[in-house]
């Protein structure tokens, strides 16, 4: 969503306006007014002027006080995370003012199923109805979940899926879901919440009734997991590598290949190994007077070849008037395609699983 | 709209001219039914294969190799729609009449301008392609991406009656161009991302009642038994031996084979049907059970001509699975099966003709490097056969693929999954007593997507994966001519010659292209002049 200047102005001194008319006193408006001024020019953009976020891309606000510590909420707006940028020029005070701001919305309850038609209210005594316990479930995994984990919960670019997980499918009424929940798993980048015991209800239904489903009726396609390419011999791989295999003549593990396996992996790693789309190639033209012209292949077919030389420049030559030859280190890997068994493939990822 | 009176006066005039004149430009009336499906006129291509054998081999004659390097734009029609064009068009009387899904646009041939275009309501359906109309005398019919046969009226596209032919609440889709036969409308399927029946169903061309449907798999819950066995490509008929000719498409679940043990009959097989029946005659199994999915609904080219010596009536199909095979068509004894490009997938041939697929190479939870790919060595679009030099040409792909699939993905829809790792495309001219590649011309990284059209002339026209249209010399496959429209093709040339003048049509992207040589449009408008 787009917005004038002068509406984002206009809206924000409507905003003080009110704010400094409210009848309260001192400090605590000062603050809550700053708090939203900061809100405003540094969070809005992103998580909407009443915090509600685009789950699943960004996620709502609203309630995040009761659901993250003051630290958490520090730390991420000082660090950033995922598609989140880091806020680094915020100093502490300021971004507690934005808290105070982001408390100051933070529902009595539960917030409400967004309203779909036919959907039961969200009742805010504690229920036990299971379609409204899933219900609210939803809506609060769209709003803090789905982010990481899709809004089917699964899985998205960052969480896993959680309709395939082992820990949910071991999980009775809530109690490992619970824990990871509130605990987080700091070491894979999850954060704690808090939650209340409705609230985390709501979300364990709902996360059952999402893996119930998938089991039941997905039948799209399905995924690959990091674990599931472990199955190779790591000395048998290192062996293909320097031997059958050949990658050392262009690659090493010390060099280009140092610290792959922490730049790609599972899936993304094998893929890479197989036929790295992105790899760029070489080529010298050379025109009818005689000079070359050498570059980065950008375009080639059977009537014209492109390339960009070393200052980032596209030039261009009907193929008929000059001559060419391509430099493509890259088709050794498609040589290799008919070469490999199965095994040469999940022991040479096993080694390079180790590049780390 | 208002008409000046000058204007109406010269309509008047233009359409007076047109009335006295000796030589009629075109049969304006003629009708588009069983002798004119069996034996299509030159200015007509009036089903999705240009006529009933599938061989897509256009008679005419007026662009050769030696004058195509002069072959420009006539006209180009502008769809301004998102969706890529996957249609064949038909041309009947004139007019030619194309899609995308929910879109049905008719064209004159003459200009290219718009007479009337046709939009389906926003569904539910799986927009993945739409392949083309059939027309029946007056009447055209229409497969929706929810699984409605429409049929409009060909001269203004209003709907003359609208039938549901299977329930996109369950996972259907429809994407084909309905086979005409007598006053059977034929129509396929599609849907394997569910475990449903693939079946084929006939429909009365003047009132949409269901005359007969042949299941491809049995009832969903069948045990130890495959779903699946779509149908959505269209296939070919021989009017002699009164059958018709289908492929039928991947089994169900897709990448996980355990809960349908055996060949999985008739999936993935070449099936001949009793089109006033619907009674299945014979069927080849292409990918006796597959786990790759490797419909093998690629067009079922019918060739009567000499196999090894002895007259044959033959059916040949470039096979997704990377097998070319040629059949005896009266019974479905195969006379010759082999690859026509990477193929690491098989053990060999039975004693019938049909690969062995390797247990090894089943779909694994830590993966298999499978040649081809999921997209296969060829897909939807079409070879063509040449007559002359006896060459099967077709758009093929080599590639290779990882394919995955654990107990935990299930066993529903596509219970695994794949990824593409490399292809190419690469146009083949196969032999078709040997199998053997006579010439192959190299189209670019990751395959070009664009159907085969080859002509009486000698020339092959094609495209490749950088959206040039090619015209190749069948004999050699050399490039002859060439022009960039910005996509890679999707779909399948056709060629038809009105007023004298040859064009050639091809759909890129969104738009859809004519192409003509210059000196015939300069005839054609003296004739024109001559006419007024």
């Amino acid at each position: 969503m787009k917005k004038s200047g002068n509406f984002v102005w206009l809206a924000m001194a409507a905003g003080m306006f009110v704010v400094l008319s409210a009848p309260v006193s001192g400090y605590a408006a000062q603050a809550a007014q700053t708090g939203e001024t900061l809100y405003k020019n540094n969070c809005s953009m992103c998580h909407g002027d009443s915090m509600e976020g685009n789950p699943p891309a960004i996620p709502s606000l609203v309630g995040v006080t009761q659901r993250l510590s003051s630290q958490q909420i520090t730390d991420r707006v000082h660090h950033g995370g995922g598609a989140m940028p880091a806020f680094t020029q915020l100093t502490d005070a300021q971004i507690a003012e934005i808290q105070r701001y982001l408390a100051s919305s933070a529902p009595p309850s539960a917030p409400a199923a967004p309203a779909a038609p036919a959907a039961p209210p969200a009742s805010p005594a504690p229920s036990t109805d299971s379609a409204a316990l899933v219900q609210a479930g939803s809506s609060l995994f769209q709003q803090n979940c789905s982010f990481c984990h899709g809004r089917d919960a699964g899985g998205g670019e960052t969480g896993p899926d959680l309709t395939r997980s082992k820990l949910v499918a071991s999980d009775s009424g809530g109690d490992k879901i619970s824990q990871v929940v509130r605990n987080g798993r700091p070491d894979k980048g999850m954060p704690s919440f808090n939650f209340s015991d409705q609230d985390l209800a709501g979300l364990v239904a709902f996360i059952h009734s999402q893996a119930a489903k998938a089991s039941a009726q997905q039948g799209s396609r399905r995924g690959v997991d990091v674990s599931d390419l472990q199955t190779g011999n790591v000395e048998a791989g290192k062996a293909y590598f320097n031997g059958a295999g050949k990658c050392s003549t262009c690659h090493s593990p010390t060099g280009d290949l140092a610290g792959v396996a922490s730049r790609y992996e599972g899936l993304h790693l094998e893929e890479q190994m197989l036929y790295p789309h992105d790899a760029k190639s070489k080529v010298t033209v050379t025109l009818p007077s005689g000079q070359t012209v050498t570059g980065t292949l950008a375009y080639l077919d059977e009537f014209t070849v492109g390339l960009r030389d070393s200052t980032g420049t596209y030039r261009s030559w009907s193929i008929p008037t000059v001559k060419y030859s391509v430099d493509a280190p890259v088709e050794a890997h498609a040589d290799q395609l008919s070469k490999y068994t199965d095994d040469d493939i999940h022991n040479l990822m096993a080694y390079l699983q180790t590049l780390r | 709209m208002k008409f000046s009176k000058t204007a109406l006066l010269l309509a008047f005039a233009a359409a007076t001219a047109v009335l006295v004149s000796p030589h009629p430009l075109n049969a304006q009336d003629k009708t588009v039914d069983a002798p004119e499906l069996l034996h299509p006129s030159a200015d007509s291509w009036p089903i999705y294969h240009g006529d009933y054998s599938g061989k897509r081999h256009s008679p005419l004659t007026q662009i050769t190799p030696q004058n195509v390097h002069r072959l420009g734009l006539a006209w180009a029609f502008q769809t301004d729609q998102g969706a890529s064009i996957k249609s064949t068009p038909i041309v009947a009387n004139g007019i030619l009449y194309f899609t995308v899904p929910d879109n049905v646009w008719a064209v004159d041939v003459r200009s290219g301008h718009r007479i009337w275009h046709y939009q389906y309501h926003p569904n539910k359906g799986l927009h993945i392609g739409q392949r083309g109309v059939s027309i029946y005398r007056d009447w055209l019919y229409f497969l929706t991406p929810d699984a409605h046969l429409i049929s409009l009226n060909a001269k203004d596209g209003s709907v003359r009656w609208d039938v549901v032919v299977a329930d996109v609440t369950k996972g259907y889709w429809t994407t084909m161009s309905p086979m005409i036969i007598g006053n059977h409308v034929i129509v396929g399927v599609s849907g394997d991302f569910d475990n449903l029946t693939g079946f084929l169903r006939s429909v009365d061309a003047e009132t949409g009642k269901t005359q007969w449907q042949w299941n491809a798999t049995p009832p969903v819950g069948t045990p130890d038994s495959t779903t699946g066995g779509m149908t959505w490509m269209t296939g070919t008929y021989d009017p002699e031996l009164n059958m018709l000719y289908w492929g039928t498409g991947n089994p169900t679940p897709v990448l996980n084979g355990k809960p349908r043990p055996g060949l999985d009959p008739y999936t993935c097989s070449i099936v001949a049907l009793n089109p006033d029946t619907g009674k299945l005659v014979w069927s080849f199994s292409a990918s006796p059970h597959d786990t790759h999915d490797w419909d093998a609904v690629e067009t079922p080219v019918l060739v009567d001509r000499d196999f090894h010596g002895q007259p044959r009536k033959m059916l040949m199909q470039t096979s997704r699975n990377g097998y070319f095979y040629v059949l005896d068509r009266t019974n479905g004894k195969s006379l010759l099966s082999t690859t026509f490009g990477p193929v690491n997938w098989s053990l060999g041939l039975d004693n019938q003709g049909r690969p062995i697929p390797n247990t090894e190479k089943e779909p694994a939870p830590d993966g298999r490097l499978i040649a081809p790919d999921e997209g296969g060595l060829t897909n939807y679009r079409s070879p063509s056969f040449d007559p002359k030099t006896g060459l099967f040409v077709v758009d093929a792909r080599p590639s290779y693929g990882i394919y995955f699939a654990k107990p935990a993905d299930g066993t529903f829809g596509w219970a695994g999954a794949d990824y593409g790792v490399w292809s190419k495309g690469v146009i083949e001219a196969i032999d078709y007593h040997t199998g053997k590649i006579r010439w192959k011309h190299e189209v670019g990284q990751h395959g070009s997507g664009a159907g085969v059209l080859t002509t009486d002339s000698g020339v092959t026209f094609t495209g490749d994966a950088d959206g040039n249209i090619l015209a190749l010399s069948t004999a050699d496959g050399k490039t002859l001519w060439h022009a960039g429209t910005g996509s890679p093709m999707q779909s399948s040339p056709i060629s038809i010659e009105i007023d004298g003048r040859q064009y050639v049509i091809t759909g890129s992207g969104g738009v859809l292209f004519a192409w003509a040589l210059p000196d015939a449009a300069g005839e054609s408008a003296a004739t024109t002049r001559q006419g007024n």
